[in-house]
This record gives C-alpha cells, sequence and structure tokens, in this order.
C-alpha cells in the first residue's frame, strides 16, 4: 500500500499534471485550491516572447456553465501587501476575476462570489484621492478586498450590481452556480456515502441494533436522514412519544458502534424537559435500551456539549437535560463549548488579527485573546473524553447538545475520526462529513448563508470550520495518521463557501432531495476523488490504532496555511510539509537506485531471477 | 540497617476525585488517613540492602540518605509513584528504587554515568520544600532546623523530582534536604565531581577540531580559502587575554606588537579576530567594546582599519553592536526562568491551571522572541556577508552574544559545519576556546555576585528551529541538540564546566590534582551505539543544500517551542503513537542503512512523542482496534487487512518501500 500510493506520486510527478509535491504542498498554490492564485502568475511558455497582451474578458479562464457577466477596465486592485496594480476586473456567474496590465508578470486574483459575504461602495463624487473611489469585497474566508474605480469611466455601479447579483442570487432571484455547472468527472462523489453499508461496515444490524425506515418520510424528523439505526427493541409507537420528546424530533439514534465491546455513540437534540421538570418514560426507557446495548458496561455518560449554565438557561425555553434521577445509571456530563453566536465573534476577532497585517511582537497574546483556539482545544478535549469513554471504559455515550446539529456534529465526528481509522483515510472522511453532518441536518445553508445577503444573520457561525480546525489540529500531532493532506482540507474549507459544488448546499437530507441535487449538481467528492493524487498524505501509513490527541493549550496551534494564507510574509511553508518533500525526494532516489541493482542484478543473472525480488538496498548519505 | 518495605508501589485508595482540591498538598492527608499506604515494615532481607545501594563511579561517595521516599510520577496529582532510598552523592542526586527493572524495559536513552532517577548536582536548579498547602524556595547554603515533608527539585534542563519523606524515619528529610543544599551549590571550582572523578581516559575523538593548536586554526583558514588574515601567537600563555586561545587570527596588516597595544584598549583584551571567511573574502569578525573609562575610540578605529584592509576589495566593514539590539544576559536569565516555571508544573493541577494562560505566559517569557531576534540578527548578518561586505560583530566582552552569533551566522552560510563533527568543531571554535564563561553562565559553582544565563540554550534553541525549518541540511538530529543541552549540566567532562581555555590548562597542570581532561565529544563514554545513533538526521542530504537566509520563516509566528527539550518531562504531554518521533521511524527506516536502534524491539505505534526520553509510561492505553472492524470496501487500501496489524511496525515501513 506504501509503496503503491508512493510510487503513483513519483510517477505523476513526472506527468504533465501538477502533482502532491508540486501542487499542494507548493507555497503558492497551497494557499488557495480555488485555482485562484493571489500573487503572480507564472509566464506561459508559449508566449514568453511576445509582449504580454492585456486580457480581454473572452480570454478568461471559465468552468463549463460559467458565464460573463460584466467587467471593468481601470480598475486598480488595493493590494495590502504589494500596492496597488491595474487592470482589468471581470465579474462571472461565479467570480470575480482581476488581472493586471501594468506588471511585467501579471498579477491575478480570482474569487469565487460565493465566498463574498458583503460588497460595498466606497468613497462618492466628492471623493478625493486616488482610489478612494471604489468597492470593497468582505470575504468569509479572511479576507477582504478593495477595488478603485475611476469615477470618470461609470464603470463602478454595473460592476457592483453584477456582484450583488451573482453573489447572492438567494436574494435577486437568480440560482445558484452549482446549478449552472456543467462539468464532468469520472468519479461520482454523490455516492460516495452508503448509509445502510456503512452500518454494515460497522456491523449493523445485529442482535441490538436495528435499521429503522421510520423516518422515511421525513416524518419523525425533518432534519435527519431516511436511514436510522437504533435499538431492536424499541417500537415505532414509542419512537413517535419519543421524538415528542426531543427538540425538533431528533431522537437518540447510532452513530458509531466499538467492533469489540459494543460500546456505542449516539446522537440527539435536548430533551424538552423545561421548567417543571417534564418526564418521558419512552424516552427513559429508550436510554436504557441503548445502555442494555452495551453488555460491557452498566452505565451510560450523557455527554452534554453546552456549558452547564446554558444548559440550564435552556429549561426557561422548554429545553433542558436529563436529570440523574429520571435516568437511572446515566451519568451527564457538560462539556462546556460554547453556542453559535460565541463562536462567530470569536472568528470575528480571528479575521482582525490574521487580516490584512499581523502584530508579530504580541503574536500570542493575540491569538489568545481571540479564544479561538481555546474553543477548538474544548471540542477537542470533549472528544477526547468521549474517546476515553468508549475505548478505554466500554461505556457508551449519547451526545446531545441544544438542536444536535452544530456541536453535537463536532464531537461524534470528532470522536469517530480519533476511534476508527476507516475516518481517517479520504473517503472515509468524506463519509463522515456526509454522515454525521450532512445526512444529520447541519445547516450548512443557514450558518454559511450560501447566496444571500445577510451578512450579520445571526445563524451563521464558523461551526463546520472549527470541526475541520480540530482535524487539523490532530493531524499536526499524528502526522502519518491521515491518508488525507493539509491541502485537502483546505480545499474542503474553499469549496463550502464557494458554492460551485452541490455538497454543502441546503440545510438537510430531504431538502437535497426535494431539490434532486445529486441530478442537478456535481458533487464536491467528485472532483477531489477524480485526482485524489493532490490530497494524499505520502507519510500515511494505516494504524489501526486509536488516536489519543492531547487537548492542551501547549500543542494548540493557529493554522496559518489556512488563516494567514493571503499574507506572503505568512505563507511560509510548513515544515512538515517542506519535510514529506525532502522524503518524497529522497524516496525517489531510493527507488531509483533500487531500480539500478535490479537491473544490474538482471543484468548479471539473466535466467535466475524469475520474479523481482526485493533487494535491501540503502542510500549512503 | 535500612528501614525498607516490600510494598513498592502505591496505589493509593483515594477515590478519582481529581478536579476537587485546590492545592497539591491535600493529598498527603489522604495519603495519612488511608491504611493501605502506611508502608512501614522493617524488612530486613539482604538482597534489599543491595538493590537500594546507588551505583557508584570510581571517586563517588555517598554524603546523605533518607529511607523510605517516595518519589511521585511527574506532574501528577501525587496519588502515585514509586518508593526507595534517596541518596546525595558527590556527584548526583540519586533515587533508587526496586522498581528500576521496570525503567530498563523502556526504551529510553540511558547515560552510564546517570540513572533514570538520578540527576547531576550541576544539573540542579532550585530547590523547593514543601508541605503545608504550599511550597517554598529554598536558598543555597541554608541550613534547615524544621521537619522536611517533601521536596521538590527542578534541574536546569527542566526536569524536576517531587519527593516526599512522609514515610521517612524522623529527620531523614531534613538531612537529605540539607546536605543537597550544600553540595548543589558548590563555592569552589574543585568542589565539582571532575576533580574527584577517577576512572582513567583514553581520548578517542578524531574529527572535532579542538582549536587549541595553531595546525587547526591554519586548517581553517586554508578550508575557507581566506587571504588577508593570518595566524598570531601574540597570546601565548595568555599575555593579551586570558579569555583567549593563545592562537588567534588577526588581519595581516598588523603587527604582533601594535595587536598587544590595541588589546588594552578593548574589554577583556579582546581586539578584532577573525573567525570565517566567504568564499569571496569577506570576513567574519568579533571583537569586545573598548573599556569604558577610556573615551577616544582611537584603538578601536586602528583595529577596524585593519579589518577594512584585510578584504580583498578593502570594503568597509559593518560593526553589529550585539548588546544593543538582543538580550542581556540578566535579560535572558529571567526570560528562562519563566520558560522553566512554565515547563516545570509541580503538579497536575498546576499544569492545568498554566495551560489556561499558556499563550500569554508564554509570550510574557520573551523566550521565542529572544529566539527570534537572535536568528533575524544572523540572518541579516550573513546576507551581509553574501553580499561581500566583512561583518565585525561587537558586544561588551565579546563572549557571549558574540559566540551565539558569530556560529549562527557560520551555520547558515557554511555547510561543513552542517555535519555533526562540523558542528561540534564550531562550538569548540566559537564559544570554548573563545572563552564563552560556561562555568559562570550556568551557573556550575554557586556565586551570588555572578550572573547565570542560558546563552547556549537560546543558541541551541536558534539550531533547533534551524533544523525544523531545513529538515534536510543538517546531518544532527534534535535529539542529539537535546542531549547536547543535558551533557553542559553533566560535571564529568570538561567541554562546558570552564569560563575559558587558560582555567582549563591550570586545572589539568594542578601539581597536587591535577584534573583529568574528558572532552564532552566523545560520547561513546556517556552512550551505547543505539543512543548515538539517534543523532543522526535521517533526512540528511548534503548534496542538496538550500538556501537558510529567508527572514519571513525567523519571525515569531513561524517558531516552535522546543517540545522534545522543554516538555519531555512532563508525561500528560506525551502523545502515544504521535509526534516527531513517528516520522523520524519512518524517515529512518525507509532512508538509512540497518543500524541497532533502541527501535528493534519495539513496533512503531507504542512509542510516543518524547522518544528517546520517555521515561514514564503514559498512562492512556492504546489498544489496536480489532480487524473485525473493516476497513470500507471504498477504501483503496486493500493490504491492511490481509497483513492485519503488521502495517504499523517499522520493518513492514521499510518493506513497503523496498518491495
Amino acid at each position: 500500500m506504501e509503496r503503491k500510493s508512493s510510487m503513483e506520486i513519483l510517477n505523476s510527478e513526472s506527468g504533465h499534471h501538477c502533482n502532491a509535491s508540486s501542487d499542494s504542498l507548493g507555497s503558492d498554490s497551497k494557499s488557495s485550491s480555488l485555482n485562484s492564485k493571489l500573487g503572480q502568475e507564472p509566464a506561459q511558455p508559449n508566449n514568453s516572447n511576445e509582449p504580454i497582451q492585456p486580457a480581454r474578458p473572452d480570454d478568461l479562464p471559465m468552468l463549463p456553465g460559467e458565464k460573463i457577466q460584466g467587467f471593468a477596465k481601470e480598475v486598480t486592485y488595493l493590494c495590502p501587501y504589494s500596492g496597488p496594480a491595474r487592470g482589468i476586473l471581470s465579474v462571472t456567474n461565479y467570480k470575480l476575476h482581476f488581472r493586471s496590465i501594468d506588471r511585467d508578470t501579471p498579477y491575478v486574483v480570482e474569487v469565487p462570489l460565493g465566498v463574498v459575504s458583503r460588497v460595498e461602495k466606497v468613497g462618492g463624487q466628492s471623493s478625493r484621492g486616488e482610489n478612494s473611489y471604489g468597492i470593497e469585497l468582505f470575504c468569509k474566508d479572511m479576507r477582504n478586498l478593495r477595488f478603485g474605480h475611476k469615477q470618470e469611466n461609470h464603470s463602478r455601479r454595473d460592476v457592483f450590481e453584477k456582484l450583488q447579483q451573482y453573489a447572492f442570487p438567494l436574494s435577486h432571484k437568480l440560482p445558484m452556480f452549482a446549478f449552472e455547472y456543467s462539468e464532468t468527472f469520472p468519479e461520482n462523489g454523490w455516492n460516495i456515502h452508503e448509509p445502510i453499508a456503512e452500518l454494515k461496515r460497522m456491523g449493523v444490524p445485529n442482535d441490538m441494533w436495528k435499521i429503522s425506515r421510520i423516518n422515511e418520510n421525513y416524518e419523525i424528523c425533518d432534519s435527519y436522514p431516511t436511514v436510522l439505526a437504533i435499538p431492536t427493541q424499541v417500537t415505532d409507537e414509542d419512537i413517535r412519544v419519543i421524538a415528542q420528546f426531543r427538540s425538533r424530533g431528533r431522537i437518540p439514534v447510532l452513530s458509531w458502534i466499538h467492533p469489540e465491546s459494543q460500546a456505542t455513540i449516539t446522537r440527539a437534540s435536548q430533551p424538552l424537559v423545561g421548567v417543571g421538570g417534564k418526564r418521558c418514560k419512552e424516552d427513559e426507557k429508550y436510554i436504557q435500551l441503548i445502555m442494555d446495548a452495551n453488555a460491557q458496561s452498566h452505565k451510560l455518560f450523557i455527554m452534554d456539549a453546552r456549558p452547564s449554565a446554558n444548559a440550564i438557561a435552556n429549561k426557561a425555553k422548554g429545553g433542558g437535560y436529563e436529570s440523574e434521577e429520571s435516568y437511572q445509571n446515566a451519568e451527564l456530563v457538560f462539556l462546556d463549548i460554547h453556542n453559535i453566536h460565541v463562536m462567530r465573534e470569536s472568528q470575528r476577532k480571528l479575521k482582525e488579527l490574521c487580516f490584512p497585517q499581523i502584530d508579530e511582537a504580541r503574536w500570542f497574546s493575540g491569538v489568545d485573546s481571540t479564544y479561538w483556539l481555546k474553543h477548538i482545544k474544548c471540542v477537542l478535549a470533549g472528544a477526547c473524553r468521549i474517546v476515553d469513554k468508549v475505548e478505554n471504559h466500554k461505556t457508551s455515550v449519547l451526545v446531545h447538545c441544544s438542536d444536535g446539529w452544530d456541536r453535537t456534529a463536532q464531537l461524534t465526528a470528532l470522536a469517530m475520526l480519533l476511534l476508527d481509522p476507516h475516518y481517517r483515510t479520504i473517503k472515509g472522511f468524506e463519509v463522515l462529513i456526509e454522515k454525521e453532518w450532512l445526512s444529520f441536518g447541519h445547516k450548512f445553508q443557514q450558518r454559511i448563508g450560501h447566496g444571500d445577503d445577510k451578512h450579520s444573520d445571526a445563524d451563521r457561525s464558523p461551526v463546520f470550520l472549527q470541526l475541520i480546525d480540530a482535524v487539523w489540529q490532530v493531524t499536526t500531532m499524528f502526522e502519518n495518521a491521515f491518508e488525507f493532506n493539509e491541502h485537502f482540507l483546505i480545499t474542503i474549507l474553499d469549496h463550502l463557501y464557494s458554492c460551485r459544488f452541490g455538497t454543502f448546499l441546503f440545510n438537510s437530507d430531504r431538502e437535497r432531495n426535494r431539490e434532486n441535487m445529486k441530478q442537478r449538481t456535481v458533487s464536491l467528492w467528485s472532483y477531489i476523488n477524480s485526482s485524489l493524487d493532490l490530497y494524499k498524505n505520502p507519510l500515511y501509513y494505516p494504524q489501526l490504532h486509536v488516536l489519543e490527541p492531547i487537548a492542551s493549550m501547549r500543542y494548540m496551534k493557529l493554522w496559518k496555511g489556512l488563516y494567514c494564507r493571503w499574507n506572503p510574509s505568512m505563507r511560509v511553508q510548513d515544515p512538515i510539509y517542506q519535510r514529506t518533500r525532502e522524503l518524497l525526494v529522497l524516496k525517489e532516489q531510493l527507488d531509483k537506485s533500487s531500480e539500478e541493482c535490479r537491473k544490474e542484478l538482471k543484468a548479471r543473472m539473466p535466467r535466475t531471477v524469475s520474479t523481482p525480488t526485493r533487494i535491501a538496498s540503502h542510500i549512503h548519505i | 540497617m535500612f528501614s525498607l518495605f516490600t510494598m513498592n508501589k502505591f496505589r493509593l485508595g483515594i477515590s478519582d476525585n481529581t478536579r476537587r482540591y485546590s492545592s497539591t498538598f491535600k493529598s498527603f492527608i489522604g495519603l495519612e488517613a488511608d491504611p493501605e499506604c502506611q508502608p512501614y515494615g522493617n524488612n530486613h532481607d539482604e538482597s534489599y540492602l543491595e538493590q537500594f545501594t546507588p551505583k557508584l563511579l570510581q571517586g563517588e561517595m555517598v554524603v546523605a540518605e533518607a529511607q523510605n521516599v517516595l518519589l511521585y510520577r511527574p506532574v501528577s496529582d501525587h496519588k502515585s509513584g514509586q518508593s526507595g532510598v534517596l541518596f546525595v552523592t558527590n556527584f548526583k542526586l540519586s533515587f533508587v528504587t526496586s522498581e528500576g527493572a521496570d525503567m530498563d524495559e523502556m526504551n529510553c536513552q540511558k547515560n552510564f554515568f546517570l540513572g533514570p532517577n538520578d540527576v547531576c548536582l550541576s544539573n540542579v536548579d532550585i530547590l523547593y520544600q514543601v508541605g503545608g498547602g504550599g511550597k517554598k524556595k529554598l536558598i543555597p547554603g541554608q541550613s534547615l532546623s524544621d521537619r522536611v515533608k517533601g521536596l521538590f527539585v527542578v534541574c536546569k534542563n527542566m526536569k524536576s523530582f517531587s519527593f516526599c519523606f512522609k514515610f521517612s524515619p524522623l529527620g531523614h528529610g531534613k538531612a537529605l534536604t540539607n546536605a543537597l543544599l550544600h553540595h548543589a551549590y558548590p563555592r569552589r571550582h574543585q568542589l565539582l565531581f571532575a576533580y574527584d572523578y577517577r576512572e582513567t581516559y583514553n581520548p578517542s575523538v578524531k574529527d572535532v577540531l579542538s582549536f587549541r593548536e595553531a595546525g587547526e586554526w591554519g586548517t581553517e583558514l586554508a578550508r575557507t580559502q581566506s587571504i588577508g588574515w593570518r595566524l598570531s601567537s601574540v597570546n601565548h600563555d595568555f599575555q593579551l587575554s586570558t579569555s583567549l586561545p593563545q592562537w588567534i587570527v588577526v588581519s595581516s596588516t598588523v603587527l604582533d606588537w601594535q595587536l598587544a597595544e590595541a588589546a588594552r584598549h578593548f574589554r577583556c583584551g579582546r581586539p578584532p579576530l577573525w573567525c570565517w571567511s566567504s568564499a569571496s573574502g569577506a570576513a567574519l569578525v568579533r571583537t569586545a567594546d573598548i573599556i569604558p573609562t577610556i573615551t577616544d575610540r582611537v584603538q578601536e578605529n586602528i583595529m577596524l582599519e585593519t579589518v577594512r584592509k584585510a578584504h580583498p576589495k578593502l570594503t568597509q566593514p559593518i560593526v553589529l553592536d550585539l548588546a544593543k539590539d538582543l538580550p542581556s544576559p540578566k535579560e535572558l536569565d529571567i526570560s528562562f526562568n519563566k520558560l522553566r516555571d512554565l515547563c516545570t508544573p509541580d503538579s497536575l493541577p498546576q499544569f492545568w491551571l498554566q495551560d489556561k494562560e499558556f499563550l500569554p505566559l508564554l509570550e510574557s517569557s520573551r523566550w521565542l522572541m529572544y529566539v527570534s531576534q537572535c536568528l533575524i540578527k544572523s540572518v541579516e548578518a550573513a546576507r551581509s556577508l553574501e553580499k561581500d561586505i566583512t561583518v565585525v560583530l561587537q558586544e561588551r566582552d565579546g563572549r557571549d552574544m558574540c559566540c551565539l552569533v558569530s556560529s549562527l551566522i557560520q551555520l547558515l552560510l557554511d555547510p561543513f559545519y552542517h555535519t555533526l563533527s562540523g558542528f561540534q568543531s564550531l562550538i569548540q571554535k566559537e564559544w570554548v576556546v573563545m572563552g564563552h564563561a560556561f562555568c559562570t553562565r550556568l551557573g556550575h559553582v554557586f556565586n551570588p555576585e555572578a550572573q547565570q544565563s542560558p546563552l547556549f540554550l537560546l543558541f541551541l534553541d536558534c539550531v533547533w528551529q534551524l533544523t525544523i525549518l531545513y529538515p534536510s541540511q543538517f546531518q544532527f538530529s534534535e535529539t542529539y541538540l537535546t542531549t547536547l543541552w543535558d551533557a553542559a549540566h553533566l560535571n564529568i567532562f570538561d567541554t562546558f564546566l570552564f569560563d575559558c581555555d587558560r582555567d582549563r590548562l591550570l586545572a589539568a597542570m594542578e601539581p597536587n590534582n591535577p584534573l583529568t581532561l574528558r572532552c564532552v565529544w566523545n560520547w561513546s563514554e556517556q552512550f551505547s551505539d543505539k543512543d548515538t545513533s539517534l543523532f543522526i538526521n535521517p533526512l540528511y542530504n548534503p548534496s542538496n543544500s538550500s538556501n537558510l537566509l529567508s527572514l519571513d520563516c525567523v519571525t515569531l509566528p513561524h517558531l516552535q517551542l522546543w517540545a522534545q527539550a522543554y516538555f519531555r518531562f512532563t508525561p500528560p504531554l506525551e502523545l502515544v503513537g504521535g509526534g516527531y518521533p513517528q516520522f523520524d521511524f519512518f524517515a529512518r527506516s525507509t532512508l538509512l542503512p540497518p543500524s541497532p536502534t533502541p527501535l528493534d524491539d519495539l513496533t512503531v505505534d507504542q512509542v510516543g512523542s518524547f522518544y528517546p526520553f520517555t521515561q514514564w509510561r503514559t498512562t492512556g492505553s492504546v489498544h489496536p482496534l480489532n480487524h473485525s472492524l473493516k476497513m470500507s470496501t471504498l477504501s483503496l487500501d486493500t493490504t491492511i487487512e490481509s497483513s492485519g496489524g503488521g502495517g504499523d511496525d517499522a520493518t513492514s515501513c521499510e518493506t513497503g518501500v523496498m518491495d
């Protein structure tokens, strides 16, 4: 396996296409996976002898289904790092594209409009001073872009309108780009997650767990998938009662089962206990069934992701948490993860810290004051506690927060990633996102605000970004344990916003089915799985053990490769990737020398070597 | 003779209420209350007596001992530990336990002179008396009269020990602490163990240049193709300066008598001296300041003029005032103390308290900022040298930052120093013979007047950052750098024991008790081949030398805290099956010829991130999942199931690549 993947990488290096070491690990393209290089474009070999032609709009590199909607000449891009650049700005139904004409090597900025959260005009008729009149874009990926227009050209109005329309198609009754995009790929990512097959992989159904179709028509819960794994003994009638007792009908269902101990991770929403301390016999019985399904332990941990104060406050709104009197043998633990509003504020501070300039001298206290890493640490610590209970104490864990689609998804997905090596492969990780996030109704539409112009919507929050960040933290602790590299994670996040693929559109399984997304749009996984080599970690070797990361601030790092990638001085290669690259070079030498030995051996003993044998040669350095 | 007990491991019957107590000392109350942990019992078995005797070196003597001592697991909740006898000798603090056998199984680096629970007295930094819910810093030379219940020992290499004398016979704790307060802080150099050590020594270091002989400087001048500089014996018998070597390299345009005249105007008699030349002829020069009482800078100007004339194009040199832009030894010491406090929590609750404020605390220690400043200064200077401009490093006595910056510059520019032997020669050249005051700065001899300062550690940290930034450029590994830091606190070898070469020579020629000089570079004196094989970086690739002069990547946000060096004695931070050793093994098994490594008996996923310094088994257990958990059919990988768990060990890593 190791050999295979490394050989693939080495072979592709000689090929025409970019490969893992030169693309995903290269400092330039690593900064973005959107083909949107911010910086200098390498000179094209075919026009090296000709003067550089000012790009006309029809020269734009475009995706199938992409159309030019507008363009303006004599626009100035005000780069916070390298100063103003004059050039041509184009707007398509997918992206904004700027290409400079006043520099020897053209400077190109490309931003998918899905990334834009706000477009504003800067300066008015009375504006004086160069470049004080123009447009500013505020982006979801930690950058802002400013363009200066010349008043006398009257170009701003059209560009502004086109940007408004195509950055916020929903607010303008226009289709999302994902529905126009028509590229085809050899792989079909929509098939990556087969719920029944995934449950079967975990050994479900079995004596204790069954696959239920009770939610076939989303009648029990409209934010859950149609296929659910629940204890065998529970009746459909009880399920209907329990759904009334759980917020938004999100009943406890199986996320993961330990192959040996049968300890499980189940997920739910909060029970509707309210101020009066309402009880539900069916729910209590059901929790007991979940506990009994694991013969190894006579206890169940209920991990409430919230801070206890928030959980108590929820009682006033009819929610709350399981009391230990009502739920015998259950132990309630609060994991102290804050709500979406706190996280949004933290992200805002993080952007302030990372863009455009950073304060080097006060870097660490600056990072600390955003609380971003503390929140990530908290999520990771919660997942570690779940893993410890399931793995080391063979005890089942039920996870919930308020509605069970934000913090709960973070915890279950992360815990499963640590417990089950399958989810550390590229396709396994895609399944994990499809399963724990998409099928269980994380409200991507609301949290990201795809295509709508309500930039200060209180429902927006970087919950999924935090998961990916936490995963990245774990990859820095266990460099060999993941099949995917950093570029894979960044690509997922870039297309979380880009609206090029249907994957992250809408809020639930039900909505995506209703919209026929599988037929009408392309899956992000089709794109990724059609060029897997770009996303592979060359250091990966499958480890079957459980990962136990350490949730200490001493190990939490700010993900500079993501958050600071627009700043050229911060775009220093991650040493891990540098090491990887070094190792690849050495591996190549090794392969070459062993190939030479093989040839030599063959030449010496032409007839005795029937099958290629392993030759123990080493590079002596 | 000894009051011994058979119960070795304390698993105290206190319920798991780790979060409830606020101070570390309350657990002692629990300890007393529990009938299970009354370890008294007079077992006079002879074999136990043998077991509880420290291994002594030739010339080593026991000066104090305490029986029935508990050694807590480091950075723990103080609920479990080992019991044994604690000794102070004229060389070390030694905890002897019958559980030592346990340690032998561990695949950790083994020093021939020190066991896992030993520490050389020169390494002892701070002693705290523990009791009454807090801890009190003890003053060296002080004599305690009260009962000592517990002792917390913090070492200069950030190792720490938490001892409890609760079960020791009355007076043992006090006697031991008093002995330690006396012997760990010697007032005279002659009290260091090196003078008592009687083992014969067969020098066998070949590939490291000592820079004590004219020939070695000559070789260096020739290697760097230096022109305009010459070897001078003007410091013969240390007439010019007591802190400089007897052979020095000076501008060809200066005569010895001129130099002798000028030297008197410089602090410590240290005029501008050659360190290194670039291929184009620019030179790296180091000098002390003019003596403060001298108001005119005539002699300095004369000397700088001779430096200019030594340049083939007579280009004007640039002079960098290191004292102005870089931390003073005192500032650095304050910084180190904060860093050390941050890395040596006395208990698990303190560990988590610090963790909450870790980033602000790290920043306020300023340690990484100083690392960054040194690297930036060195890169800037190296860039000047690349532009064919001679660089003169100037600093008060020219014996601190001059050593650090000049060696960093040479490391940045000259691949010769990227090998293990080259690096050791560099330390000889810029630190040892050029008179970095190791004895004073490392605090080998207790002297409240003298300024301790870990300049050498700051240097090693800077080098470590470079090895992380440029992983295939250096032949030595981070384990080597960490071990070198440890070795600086081992008072058997003379290399880091003296303030200058003259002191070393005098000690060796002392008629009554001549000191046997043992060079630290002879690593086989301390470690087995298995351990020293880990000093080599498997990724080192001399044929692929790259430019190391990027300024961006040495700014503060890009630097990391050196986890192996600073966290390795903090078991809660050890990642099982993770961290750099995983990568290192992978690279080692892939790229290096088979060699004896301690890895042989291990499977990789058992190895922790502090390997080879792991001394405590991590509590968390990592069980491989049973293979009944099928890898998905979607997975590309079909070899896992067939090869079982075997894909994890080093051999099959190798197979995987070699196939």
